[in-house]
């Protein structure tokens, strides 16, 4: 289970939707799987944003440094899928580390729409829906 | 000896310590040394195979080993070492 509090709930669809019809990404940070504030960070896809996005390493370093300064920690990561459902594909799969949770928003016409998120395996095989509350 | 950073997510396994001071002539050596000390860190870095897990990167200062010698780049006294994962994804 993951519980988005509301201002870093806000803020995640913000991004989202500002930059649509591109995918965006970002780091939740919080404790106890309560997430307390996220950080937005440049989707650094050389290719077509509108399918996918890539986290630059250098950034998610950085952001998971001020968080150790401040006591909380990265709980997970978000992404957007425009004008697509909030399921975890297999790129996302493919490509999905079992540390963090993974939420995704679906933004469709450049509004929020719905979001699920989800916990992958080690083998990256299969990932189970958590229950959200935001 | 070299300093590992432990990712704030791995912090649970490895007593809630930000850093561990580890020693090795290699940063294969101080990974050893640091799943040694803390063995449940290492289902969280490497498969059963003992293969690093895709998804981790290994950083020795801001230079990702995979661009330098991997497991056999050297290390010196002082150095610092970081964990951080691959994330990417898409609705494709």
């Amino acid at each position: 289970m993951i519980t988005v509090e509301n201002e870093p709930w806000q803020t995640m669809v913000r991004h989202a939707e500002s930059t649509f019809p591109k995918e965006c990404c970002g780091v939740m940070l919080g404790v106890d799987g309560v997430v307390k504030s996220v950080v937005p960070l440049p989707n650094v896809y050389d290719g077509a944003q509108e399918d996918f996005f890539v986290m630059d390493p250098k950034d998610l370093q950085r952001v998971d440094e001020d968080a150790r300064r401040a006591g909380q920690s990265v709980v997970g990561v978000f992404h957007s899928h425009p004008e697509c459902d909030a399921y975890f594909s297999k790129r996302d799969l493919a490509n999905s580390c079992p540390w963090f949770s993974y939420l995704i928003l679906s933004i469709k016409k450049g509004k929020f729409d719905h979001a699920n998120s989800y916990r992958a395996d080690y083998d990256q095989t299969r990932a189970d829906k958590e229950e959200l509350v935001y | 000896m070299a300093k590992i950073l432990i990712p704030t997510a791995l912090r649970q396994f490895a007593e809630n310590k930000d850093s561990v001071e580890v020693s090795g002539t290699t940063v294969g050596e101080a990974l050893t040394g640091l799943t040694t000390q803390f063995p449940e860190l290492r289902r969280h870095l490497y498969n059963d195979e003992g293969k690093m897990r895709s998804f981790v990167n290994v950083y020795l200062a801001d230079e990702d080993i995979r661009y330098l010698s991997k497991d056999a780049t050297p290390l010196k006294d002082g150095d610092t070492i970081s964990i951080v994962p691959s994330i990417a994804g898409g609705r494709a």
